[in-house]
């Protein structure tokens, strides 16, 4: 380890190398960066690890020496020779790290700020996966500001190195994970797992060949500049009521918001199905349950609100959402390049390949903490006033119509639409975000028709930009 | 793989128990006085758990996966699997 005024040099040396095909969870990020283009810097993971005593620079840089060390993940570059892409897990090299100063800043803001600048850059194949800063402040280093490439980690690996780093910070030795990505590869070659995977698509086969080719109906318009944009909502309202309609109806929080989105969805593409990708953590065998790497697949879910609309309401809506859900989740175990096939395959007999570009992505899933138990006697209409909407990211270039993202901060639920404004304009979305709430809201008191949905929600149907 | 019924329902408890990382007790899921999902199994724990028995048994479970939510309906379902 050698250290300037500036930066530093960390030399790792782990217990292995090799090189293997990419597990299914690469598969799905290498063809997701591909699609993305110039706008693949938008799957990049942003991170930031505190330094929670005090610590010297020598002893957190030993830290970050052996997390790199414990994960192959973290020192595995990628390549895509003739007969496809492979990882390639280096045994030893050198990370360089720059030291940060924060003056008048907060570390750990100075930290989260500057873990985004670096997310904005792309990772080529050949680069490490990680990027990183120590952030200094009166001579003491008090965070890692990260960036990490998508194909190195998911939500969930984010969450296992931070537990790695409290237990490294405590001076526990730490052994190489028992479960890397190269073992990942090969039980994903086994007969039980190519068998999940055929059977995951025959599953999806019926739905693509049934689902409607575009996202919206209507043609593309003027979209704004970025084209791409975020918007955001904070309401303490909506987790406590998310929580008490779960109970109520016997079903998991995700499958609320599941249903709320997809009811809203579809009412403003006015259709009767509501077909999206769930972002979903797959992390469903045991020994990837504690494995540092990119797991994740897409779900695809299709719920017909057809049927619905004659009588049945959201609490059916809600209770169909977390079957048609499971079901979806449950045919998620496939090879991505396989699947893709058969998807290209589809788009020849259909005309072209049917856009799937709506997404569900939960990232608390079933960890969500019950907001409700908190506030069991709050007045929750009333705290809809507090509730807030804003501008959260834009982008210039990215592949998705419509993504719905459902996080939760502290005390509150935090709910996020990305729009492609070509499809469809920023105030709409604003009032979908306020739609579900009020869905989900009004939920508490009243049983909502399905046809009532559009009413409730204080949205219409959308059928492009007005002339 | 055949094994005696009361073997199944202590395997499959036991897989309950695992797949629920301990959420919901072997015991809890033999008692069967409640369903999987009151005790605590979530979603992803139901698609683990139908993952085990498919690997451990070498059946296929079939789509209907919110029919599962009951043990002893499960367990029946699993021994029918079986003796076919």
């Amino acid at each position: 380890m050698t250290v300037s005024a500036t930066s530093a040099t960390v030399a790792f040396c782990g217990a292995r190398d090799g090189e293997a095909a990419l597990t299914w969870g690469q598969r799905h990020v290498w063809r997701a960066l591909r699609l993305h283009g110039p706008g693949q810097y938008f799957l990049n993971c942003p991170w930031v690890l505190p330094v929670y005593a005090r610590r010297d620079l020598g002893a957190v840089l030993t830290a970050l020496r052996a997390l790199i060390e414990r994960h192959e993940s973290l020192r595995t570059t990628f390549a895509d020779p003739a007969d496809g892409p492979v990882q390639r897990v280096a045994r030893s090299g050198e990370l360089t790290v720059l030291l940060e100063q924060a003056k008048q800043e907060r570390p750990l803001e100075l930290a989260e700020r500057l873990a985004a600048r670096m997310s904005e850059e792309i990772f080529a194949p050949e680069d490490w996966p990680l990027r990183c800063r120590v952030v200094v402040k009166d001579g003491r280093p008090c965070a890692l500001a990260l960036a990490f490439s998508h194909l190195a980690v998911d939500h969930e690996a984010l969450g296992l190195l931070s537990a790695d780093w409290r237990r490294l910070q405590r001076g526990e030795d730490l052994p190489p994970a028992s479960w890397q990505p190269m073992d990942q590869t090969e039980l994903e070659a086994t007969e039980p797992f190519q068998a999940r995977s055929a059977r995951s698509i025959r599953y999806w086969q019926p739905v693509l060949d049934d689902v409607p080719l575009d996202v919206f109906g209507h043609p593309p318009g003027r979209p704004e500049d970025p084209r791409f944009i975020e918007v955001a909502m904070e309401s303490a309202a909506l987790g406590i009521a998310v929580g008490q309609l779960a109970k109520r109806w016997g079903v998991s929080t995700s499958s609320v918001l599941l249903a709320a989105w997809a009811t809203t969805l579809a009412a403003v593409s006015d259709r009767q199905q509501a077909v999206m990708l769930l972002v979903h953590s797959n992390r469903r065998d045991p020994r990837t349950r504690a494995m540092v790497g990119t797991v994740g697949q897409d779900s695809l879910f299709a719920l017909d609100l057809g049927d619905t609309r004659g009588g049945t309401d959201f609490a059916a809506a809600c209770r169909a959402a977390e079957r048609a859900a499971l079901l979806a989740y449950r045919n998620t175990q496939y090879d991505p390049f396989a699947m893709w096939a058969v998807r290209e395959e589809t788009g020849r007999r259909r005309g072209r390949e049917p856009d799937l570009n709506a997404f569900f992505n939960d990232r608390l899933g079933s960890g969500r903490p019950d907001l409700s138990r908190s506030a069991p006697d709050a007045n929750v209409p009333g705290l809809t006033g507090k509730t807030r909407t804003y501008a959260s990211n834009s982008w210039p270039s990215i592949h998705i119509r419509v993504m719905f993202t459902v996080g939760t901060m502290a005390g509150a639920s935090e709910l996020s639409l990305i729009v492609d404004t070509a499809y469809l304009p920023r105030d709409i979305a604003t009032s979908m975000l306020l739609g579900i709430e009020a869905l989900i809201v009004r939920s508490l008191t009243e049983d909502i028709p399905i046809a009532a949905v559009p009413q409730v929600c204080g949205i219409a149907a959308y059928r492009g930009h007005r002339l | 793989m055949t094994a005696p019924a009361g073997d199944v329902r202590s395997m499959l408890a036991d897989m309950i128990a695992d797949a629920s990382d301990g959420e919901v007790s072997a015991a809890q899921a033999l008692a069967g006085d409640h369903s999987l999902t009151a005790l605590g199994l979530t979603s992803l724990a139901l698609i683990r758990l139908i993952d085990a028995i498919e690997d451990t048994f070498g059946v296929d479970l079939g789509p209907d996966m919110l029919s599962y939510d009951r043990f002893d309906a499960l367990a029946s379902h699993l021994a029918e699997l079986l003796s076919a």
